[in-house]
C-alpha cells in the first residue's frame, strides 16, 4: 500500500501547481504509472480520493495510465522492451540492466478552474 | 484550463534520497539496504554480521511498523540503534531516513545498515539515499518468489538466500530460484546464508567489506 505515499506526494505537487496558477479547484489530473512501480489504480483512488478531502483538488478525477518498461544492458548497451518478469538482453543474454522507463511515476496534467 | 506538466511524483523523496547520500558520502559511510518479505531473517544476520565487522564502526536504522523489538535486540550490538515506526506505512521513505541520520553520530561509523520494513512490493519503490541494496530471500518462503515479486530482486545488489540450514527440512528447489533470477538479475552475487549456523557468512562479510573499500577510494 505505498499508493498513500504516492497520493500525498501528488497532492502536495498539486498544492503547489494550484497557487502558481491561481486555481480555484482542481478537476482533472492525469498521472502516469511505470508498470515497476506496482500501482493498484483501485488503492491509488481510494488513497487520493481519501488525501485530497478538505483540498482543492477535493474531487477531482484522477485519471491513472500505466507504463511500459524499458531498459539498457549494462554489459552490451543495448536498450530493449523488457517485461515486468524478463530482463534479459536480447543480444548477450544477461539481465542487468538499467531502467530507462517504467519505474516513474509521472503527473502529466492537470486541469483546473480558475 | 489544462495544464501540461511532466514532474515525477517521487521527486521530492528521491531528492531528500540524494541528499541523504551526499551526507553518508561526505562521512565515509556505506548504507546498505536490507529488503525482503517480514521473517526472512534481517535482524538475525545483522545481529550475526555486526560484532563480526566491529560493532563500533556500525549502525541501523530499522522500520518496523509497530514496537521496537527490532532495535532491542539489536541495541546491545551495534554501537548506533535507532527505530523508526512507520505507523500504517509499509515502507521506509527518505525523509524518515533522513531524520533517522540526524540522530546518528556518522563520523564515527563505516557501516549503516537500514533495515526496511518487510514487504516485497512497497520498499523497492523509494529511493533512501542508500548506497547498495541487499535483498534477503528465505527457504520457507518458497522457491517461486523471485518469479512473483521481481520488482524487489531486479534492483539488487546483493542477493542472500537465507535459511540454507533449512533446505533439506522443505520442499525448496534452488534451481528454481536461480533460473528466475537469470531472467531477472545476473548481476548480484547470490550468497547462500543461515544466521544459525554460521554457513556462508563469511561471504557475505566480505561483500560488505568490498563495498566500503569501494566506497572510499571513490570519494
Ligand atoms: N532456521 C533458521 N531460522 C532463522 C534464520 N535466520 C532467522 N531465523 C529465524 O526467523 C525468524 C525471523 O527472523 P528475524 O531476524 O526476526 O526476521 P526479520 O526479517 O528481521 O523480520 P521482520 O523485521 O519482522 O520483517 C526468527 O525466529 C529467527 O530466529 C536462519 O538462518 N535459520
Ligand atoms: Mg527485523
Ligand atoms: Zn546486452
Amino acid at each position: 500500500m505505498h499508493e498513500m505515499s504516492i497520493a500525498t506526494a501528488l497532492l502536495e505537487q498539486l498544492r503547489r501547481i494550484a497557487a502558481e496558477q491561481q486555481a480555484a479547484r482542481i478537476v482533472e489530473v492525469e498521472v502516469h504509472c511505470g508498470v515497476m512501480q506496482q500501482v493498484v489504480p483501485e488503492s491509488l483512488q481510494l488513497a487520493f480520493e481519501a488525501a485530497s478531502t478538505d483540498t482543492l483538488a477535493a474531487g477531482a478525477r484522477l485519471k491513472i495510465v500505466e507504463t511500459g518498461l524499458a531498459a539498457r544492458c549494462r554489459s552490451c548497451g543495448e536498450q530493449f522492451e523488457a517485461a515486468i518478469d524478463n530482463y534479459l538482453c536480447p543480444r548477450c543474454r544477461t539481465a542487468d540492466v538499467e531502467i530507462v522507463a517504467g519505474r516513474d511515476i509521472v503527473l502529466r496534467s492537470v486541469v483546473c478552474e480558475v | 484550463m489544462k495544464i501540461n506538466v511532466v514532474e515525477s511524483v517521487l521527486k521530492a523523496n528521491d531528492a531528500v534520497a540524494r541528499e541523504n547520500r551526499r551526507r553518508l558520502d561526505a562521512a565515509g559511510v556505506v548504507a546498505v539496504n536490507l529488503m525482503s518479505a517480514p521473517g526472512s531473517g534481517k535482524t538475525l544476520l545483522l545481529e550475526k554480521t555486526i560484532p563480526a565487522l566491529a560493532a563500533a564502526r556500525c549502525a541501523v536504522l530499522v522500520g518496523d511498523l509497530q514496537t521496537t523489538r527490532d532495535a532491542e535486540r539489536l541495541a546491545g550490538i551495534a554501537a548506533q540503534v535507532t527505530q523508526i515506526n512507520t505507523g500504517t506505512g509499509c515502507h521506509l521513505t527518505a525523509t524518515q531516513v533522513g531524520e533517522g541520520l540526524d540522530s546518528l553520530d556518522l563520523r564515527s561509523i563505516d557501516f549503516l545498515f537500514i533495515e526496511n520494513v518487510g514487504n516485497m512490493v512497497c520498499p523497492a519503490a523509494f529511493d533512501l539515499g542508500e548506497h547498495r541494496r541487499a535483498v534477503l530471500l528465505s527457504v520457507p518462503e518458497g522457491d517461486d518468489k523471485v518469479a512473483k515479486y521481481p520488482t524487489l530482486f531486479q534492483p539488487a545488489d546483493v542477493i542472500l538466500l537465507t535459511k540454507v540450514d533449512l533446505l533439506g527440512v522443505l520442499d525448496y528447489q534452488r534451481s528454481k530460484v536461480y533460473q528466475d533470477l537469470s531472467r531477472i538479475n545476473t548481476r548480484a552475487p547470490r550468497i547462500e546464508v543461515s544466521s544459525t549456523t554460521g554457513q556462508g557468512l563469511d561471504r557475505w562479510f566480505a561483500w560488505l567489506k568490498d563495498q566500503r573499500r569501494a566506497q572510499v577510494s571513490d570519494s
